[in-house]
């Protein structure tokens, strides 16, 4: 008896002890249903969250794209435009470069040409010598006046002399020695004047032409330099045209 | 027109040439004295004497450099040696054109446009009619190469407009082959 109602005890503490865990697991089970709720909940809000801060960044990056794309098109037109431009600016460069060349190739072509003045710096050499030697024909035929005016002037002298030997008889003739001794005297001074200003004559011909001469040397010179400056100007604008 | 500078540098610049180039032989000396007048007498030359002209001509001036020469055995000798008086004046105008063309060669480095004439020899009358030039600056020189062979110069600058320069101590190779400062 007494086994049997302990029995009796155990089975229903054994009862009573499942019953108690089964209400706790029913519980537990209760609280971690409640907590698998909020979880879901906050995940939901989270999703939701994330969802909308993902629109909210697709929409911001969309507008970021819009407007860059904008500005690409904006600068593509800019660039198309300034390319235009330095297109259209080229061609003037290049018409400019090309109208300097025509010039520069113009400006040597001349300055050659006119290397050419030598050709009359030489013809003025020629006229300058013949001048000088026909001032020289023209000293040696004064000097050979001069030698007979020297020679009247001893005759004339001789003449005098004679003259007075004749005495009376001699006297007329006397006179006429005299006025030839006087015009030799004069035809003499004559001929130094003459040399005198042949002289001058020689040094302002000799300074004139040689001034020409070294002028006309100096020019050319002047154009060969201007004749390489422009060649070098051309070859420089070819180069920069090719 | 001419500035006293550039007077000196004309002065400066022929001494220099006369030294350098009047000078055939290796090691002889150009003794050069300032006259106040043309006066070759001066300098040891007969009247009958004759004068060697050379023009440099520039954009801003002229400048003609008469070189006088005797037919004295001297002077013979040192120029054409045994020649002839033709060859005599032909050997002392290729002297005249050396000297000239230093004084250009010095010149150049002031004045880039400059031109030199042939020599031509005229008599001493003639250069006797140098006022006829109408120069702003004349100078006269009386050289003696060596003491034996006398010689005289005169430069006459016939100015168009101002000049003004100062011609610095290059150093020019002489003949031969020396150098000078001055």
């Amino acid at each position: 008896m007494g086994s049997y109602v302990a029995a009796l005890i155990v089975a229903g503490l054994s009862a009573v002890s499942i019953g108690w865990q089964r209400t706790r697991r029913r519980r537990a089970q209760a609280r971690w249903q409640a907590h698998i709720v909020s979880l879901e909940a906050h995940v939901q809000r989270a999703s939701s969250e994330r969802d909308a801060i993902h629109a909210a960044e697709l929409a911001r990056l969309g507008s970021e794209a819009d407007a860059r794309e904008g500005g690409l098109h904006a600068a593509l037109e800019q660039a198309r435009g300034e390319a235009d431009a330095a297109r259209a600016a080229l061609a003037s460069a290049q018409a400019e470069i090309e109208y300097w060349r025509a010039d520069a190739a113009r400006l040597a072509s001349e300055a050659q040409r006119l290397r050419g003045l030598s050709a009359t710096f030489e013809r003025w050499h020629e006229q300058m010598s013949s001048l000088m030697t026909q001032n020289h024909d023209m000293h040696q035929k004064n000097q050979e006046l001069s030698a007979i005016v020297s020679h009247v002037l001893i005759v004339s002298l001789n003449a005098s002399i004679e003259a007075a030997r004749a005495g009376a008889a001699g006297r007329g003739f006397s006179i006429v020695a005299s006025e030839v001794r006087t015009l030799a005297s004069r035809s003499q001074a004559l001929s130094k004047s003459y040399q005198d200003s042949l002289d001058r004559n020689d040094l302002i011909t000799t300074a004139t032409f040689q001034d020409i001469q070294a002028g006309g040397k100096m020019i050319v010179a002047s154009l060969g330099t201007l004749g390489t400056l422009a060649a070098q100007l051309q070859s420089k604008l070819e180069q920069a045209a090719a | 027109m001419i500035s006293a500078h550039a007077k000196e540098s004309f002065d400066r610049i022929f001494r220099q040439a006369a030294r350098t180039r009047l000078v055939t032989v290796p090691g002889g000396v150009c003794e050069i004295r300032p006259l106040s007048d043309l006066a070759p007498g001066e300098a040891g030359l007969a009247d009958t004497h004759r004068v060697a002209v050379l023009t440099i001509s520039s954009l801003s001036f002229r400048l003609l450099i008469a070189l006088h020469f005797g037919d004295d055995p001297a002077t013979r000798g040192y120029f054409a040696g045994t020649g002839e008086a033709r060859q005599h004046a032909d050997a002392f105008m290729e002297v005249a054109n050396l000297c000239s063309g230093a004084i250009n060669q010095a010149l150049v480095d002031y004045f880039p446009d400059l031109g030199m004439s042939t020599p031509y020899v005229l008599t001493n009358g003639s250069v006797a009619h140098w006022r006829e030039l109408r120069a702003q600056h004349t100078a006269f020189y009386a050289l003696a190469i060596d003491t034996t062979v006398k010689l005289a110069a005169t430069l006459c600058v016939c100015a168009n407009a101002p000049i003004d320069f100062v011609a610095h101590g290059t150093p020019v190779e002489g003949t031969s082959g020396e150098l000078e400062l001055f």
